[in-house]
């Protein structure tokens, strides 16, 4: 589970244009809420297509994204629900 | 499916960058055509005596291929241009062959990798994001 999160969070620094550093987010910052990262659709898009890339996970339905792009913890647990990782 | 599937553009004529599809599997990929003419309106500008098909028209042209494989009955508009690389001008009298693949989507984005080419050789690139209208809100997830 650990190597995922650190997959996730790489997958995070690499595709994503953050303001801060992935280093400075927790497992549990919410990376939507405005009061988290408030990141948009289009980036829920970039890390669909990035998860599907490295992990082989395949979200297509927009209430799945909600619910899994909740938080790189929530993504990390996902993954590894799917077998995958 | 339609029998002219350009059709299916919203487009009107003044600002329609494919003449015609040569092969389309319906949500997948499709290759398309445009004839770049000494004609075309805004090439008398860019530039006078020296005409040149503008890069952004050449993602348009990209974008409105692309556009081709959105569902039925649905319109859309760009949401994010990726990558975009312009390998070498677009001149009267050549053909450009445009080739988009829907990469994947999420909700009303769809994402799509377009390649423009000329008698074969590379002209133009980019990874394209279109939003369906119809479904947009706002740009929160």
């Amino acid at each position: 589970m650990n190597d995922i999160v650190q997959r996730v969070r790489q997958l995070l620094a690499t595709r994503l244009k953050l303001a801060q550093t992935v280093d400075e987010i927790t497992d549990d910052t919410p990376l939507f809420a405005p009061t988290g990262l408030g990141l948009d659709s289009i980036d829920a898009l970039e890390l669909v297509l990035g998860l599907e890339k490295e992990f082989g996970v395949v979200i297509e339905d927009r209430a799945v994204a909600i619910r899994v792009l909740t938080s790189i913890r929530t993504i990390a647990e996902f993954i590894q629900s799917q077998g995958k990782g | 499916m339609d029998s002219d599937p350009l059709s299916r553009l919203p487009h009107g004529a003044s600002f329609r960058f494919v003449d015609r599809v040569l092969e389309i599997t319906p949500g997948t990929r499709v290759i398309a055509l445009k004839n770049v003419t000494v004609g075309d309106p805004h090439l008398q500008g860019h530039f006078p005596g020296n005409p040149i098909m503008p890069g952004v028209l050449l993602v348009e042209a990209m974008a409105q291929a692309a556009g081709l494989l959105l569902p039925d009955g649905s319109s859309a508009l760009l949401a994010q241009i990726k990558e975009a690389r312009f390998r070498r001008p677009v001149v009267p009298g050549d053909q450009v062959r445009i080739e988009a693949e829907r990469l994947g989507g999420l909700g009303p984005l769809h994402r799509f990798a377009v390649k423009a080419s000329v008698d074969g050789t590379a002209v133009a690139e980019a990874e394209i994001v279109l939003a369906e209208t119809s479904q947009v809100t706002s740009n929160a997830l």
